[in-house]
């Protein structure tokens, strides 16, 4: 590699190990640092109304989603069309239990860290069973596994009492070293802790795919017969995504439960398991930082859209619903028109302002 | 020069003044509403004309100084039936500051609830379900509960039905909107009312009911009561209609009687059906544009005044928006009329003191709308219709269900 570490521009690889770092240069480092320091600092200066901060929680929870679903489909190349359903599973973990024990139990209010792992283990758990499938089945076929799983999660919510039939099962505020933490604190609570969370999991998927696993789901998504043949078990590297898909899914479900302070049948239905999979898709499958591109990017537009189809809702005959439509309609062209020009997704974007910016100027 | 400058930058700032001053005098103050509901997606068909309602009687009372010079600013978010958009346009309402908010569905009422009592945030749904206002002091429910409206229907069948008890079949939304008044019914049959459910069915998107239909028929069915929204109601009638399993009057023998609540009901069930609505009887605490009277023409006049549709003007849920912005509009022109000052906890003083001498009668309900500390539910009164060539019509007076009470001790 380069002597001057601060600003090689170059591929000057000269071990697997060097090949292999967080971060290749130095000033990567730091502009990471500037970032991350950024997204701590800027609520001490800036003052987002209630609204968007819960937007912003929305998007963070849904970049831990993705973490998992990017492994999943990114990196191991198996198609999942049952996120939504992993998420609810560590949702519902904490809701429950707070109906159980009472939502204003210790363990649910205190021991939230816990409950939030407790969940994301108990999604693991769920998506190696639903993972086992995939030791035999590939591509429609194991789309039409994880879709079961998507419907008999929602049926078992909708129907059985211990779930309260899909109906708000509340969950109680949580307490913090300062006390309890009250509703105009709340959402800003909450940013911080799914930050940490964000930037933990990050680190942990980084991490991940420079181990021998995460080299070997790459290689069985490349050519699991080319990968079996050099020593891997491909079945094992799927049915291990598919547990670590559901432990971040359940760690994002027990988040949103505490966040929205309960959970409805409502949130994880298979439109959310598109909408994850559209966040994938938009911010780039394969790449880490496509994770935070595409809940952003998606987020955004359902904003916007929904603005243009409240607008046009106003405007149009009661009898002609065409607003209905417009918002289902922008999500299935954004998807198309990224997987036609650009599925490689906003991730690629991103990578090409990069290059440019470490060419520039000439850095030779 | 110095001074010239200084003379005129005071003249242009006294110009100003002087053109700002006289508005600000003559403006009132401005009252902040939210409503946040489904003008697209699920159930639009119902949230459309209800926003429309809720818009034009709020421009009325501004238009018509109803509240003197001050005026309502209530901004309609559409939510598409989505609980997450609810919570986001309520967050956003109240860093507006709102004093009294208007919601929509079942699903996000009773995930709000929480919030609606923290914030201390006098709310009106437009879900009438009985779980609404259950652990909650500040949810209203404009119109009795769709278990009253079911026991409604159930007791109005026990008094008509002739011979040994009469045998009813549940057909509902898959949902707690849906199965809200199944508990409720299952209770009053505990206490007494003499009916037996056969068979509770939790319809999905069926587009063929004829196995459900012949199944009944042979279970011996002879009436079904509907919870749930007009487009499955209308496949049902369809189909018992190709069947000719459909009562040609109340009660007739060895066919089936299809009976509803609100949200069952109105013009739009009409125009699904068509001639397979013929005799479904339908429930509500509102008016209907069919039956001609004082209520019907208000709401016409309203709807003509800002040039609303026919569909929208004659819709039971335009009524149902015009009905709870009569009663957040009269919560504040009371409060007003105290000389208290309008903030939410004056605004929810005001709604449960609306009862006795003080219940309020807006024209586009069949009965007074009563709240206190103890009752949450508008207006108790119900007014069976039925569809006679092609329109709602009344049929007998408005009435209170026994056994709404009767379940409650």
């Amino acid at each position: 590699m380069s002597a001057n570490r601060w600003f090689a521009t170059g591929n000057y690889f000269t071990t697997y190990r060097e090949e292999q770092r967080i971060f290749s240069t130095h000033l990567d480092r730091l502009v990471f640092c500037l970032f991350l320091t950024a997204f701590f600092v800027w609520p001490f200066f800036i003052d987002l109304s209630t609204k968007y901060m819960l937007v912003l929680d929305n998007i963070l929870i849904a970049v831990i989603a993705v973490y998992g679903l990017n492994l999943v489909l990114g990196f191991g190349g198996l198609i999942s069309v049952g996120h939504a359903a992993f998420v609810g599973v560590g949702a519902y973990t904490v809701a429950s239990l707070a109906g159980v024990i009472g939502e204003q139990h210790m363990l649910i209010t205190h021991g939230w860290p816990l409950m939030i792992i407790g969940a994301g283990l108990m999604g693991a758990i769920f998506g190696l069973i639903v993972g086992l499938p995939a030791l035999r089945l590939r591509h429609l076929y194991l789309l039409m596994a994880t879709l079961s799983f998507q419907m008999i999660f929602e049926w078992t919510i909708g129907f059985l009492n211990f779930f309260n039939q899909g109906q708000f099962i509340y969950v109680g505020r949580v307490h913090w070293l300062t006390g309890e933490v009250g509703r105009n604190e709340h959402y800003l609570f909450w940013y911080y802790v799914l930050l940490v969370t964000v930037v933990i999991c990050g680190f942990g998927v980084r991490n991940l795919l420079r181990t021998r696993y995460g080299r070997s789901l790459v290689a069985v998504r490349d050519n699991d017969r080319a990968a079996d043949a050099m020593g891997m078990h491909p079945g094992l590297a799927k049915v291990f995504a598919f547990g670590l898909a559901g432990f971040f899914a359940g760690i994002a479900g027990a988040m949103q439960a505490y966040l929205d302070r309960g959970a409805g049948f409502e949130t994880f239905t298979l439109h959310e398991s598109i909408q994850y999979l559209a966040m994938t898709i938009v911010g780039g499958m394969g790449q880490l930082t496509g994770c935070f591109f595409g809940p952003a990017a998606i987020e955004i537009l359902d904003l916007q859209m929904e603005h243009l189809a409240e607008w046009a809702g106003h405007i149009l005959p009661s009898a002609l619903d065409l607003a209905t439509g417009l918002r289902p309609l922008s999500f299935g062209l954004v998807i198309v028109l990224f997987l036609m020009f650009e599925p490689r997704g906003i991730a690629n974007w991103w990578r090409i302002l990069r290059t440019y910016l470490k060419l520039w100027p000439f850095r030779y | 020069m110095k001074s010239l400058k200084f003379t005129t930058c005071i003249m242009v700032a006294a110009a100003v003044l002087m053109m700002a001053l006289p508005v600000s005098a003559v403006a009132g103050n401005v009252y902040k509403l939210g409503l946040s509901l489904a003008i697209t997606g699920p159930t639009s068909d119902a949230g459309n004309p209800y926003a429309k309602g809720v818009e034009d009687y709020f421009r009325y009372v501004n238009d018509m100084k109803l509240l003197g010079d001050d005026t309502i600013e209530c901004t309609i978010r559409d939510d598409k039936y989505e609980t997450s958009i609810t919570k986001r346009n309520f967050e956003e309402y109240l860093d507006m500051g709102i004093v009294f908010y208007l919601n929509y569905s079942t699903g996000s009422t009773l995930a709000l609830k929480r919030d609606f009592d923290e914030v201390k945030m006098p709310t009106m749904p437009a879900s009438f379900h009985a779980g609404n206002i259950e652990g909650s002091d500040y949810i209203f429910l404009p119109i009795a509960s769709y278990s009253a409206q079911a026991i409604g229907l159930a007791e109005y069948l026990v008094r008509k039905h002739e011979g040994k008890t009469p045998k009813v079949a549940m057909f509902i939304h898959p949902s707690a909107f849906g199965r809200g008044p199944v508990e409720d019914i299952e209770k009053s049959i505990k206490a007494g009312l003499d009916i037996e459910i056969v068979e509770v069915v939790e319809h999905g998107q069926d587009l063929d009911n004829t196995a459900m239909l012949q199944r009944w028929k042979s279970k011996n069915v002879q009436y079904v009561i509907s919870q749930t929204v007009q487009s499955p109601v209308a496949g049902m009638l369809k189909d018992a209609s190709r069947l000719g399993l459909v009562a040609g009057k109340f009660g007739e023998k060895d066919k089936i009687t299809f009976l509803g609540a609100h949200y069952t009901g109105g013009n739009d069930l009409i125009a699904l059906a068509g001639d397979a609505a013929e005799n479904f009887y339908w429930t509500t605490s509102y008016i209907v544009t069919s039956e001609p009277g004082a209520g019907a023409d208000a709401q016409l006049a309203l709807a003509k005044r800002y040039g609303r549709d026919d569909k929208a003007a004659n819709s039971h849920n335009y009524a149902n928006g015009v009905m709870v912005a009569q009663v957040a509009a009269e919560a504040i022109r009371r409060a007003k009329a105290r000389g208290n000052e309008i903030n939410k906890e004056t605004l929810y003083q005001e709604m449960l003191e609306m009862n006795g001498m003080n219940a309020f009668y807006p024209v586009t309900t069949v009965g007074p709308v009563t709240y206190s500390k103890d009752d949450h539910q508008g207006v108790d009164t119900l007014q069976l219709y039925a569809v006679q060539d092609g329109e709602f019509r009344a049929v007998g007076k408005p009435f209170i269900p026994e056994y709404t009470e009767k379940i409650k001790k």
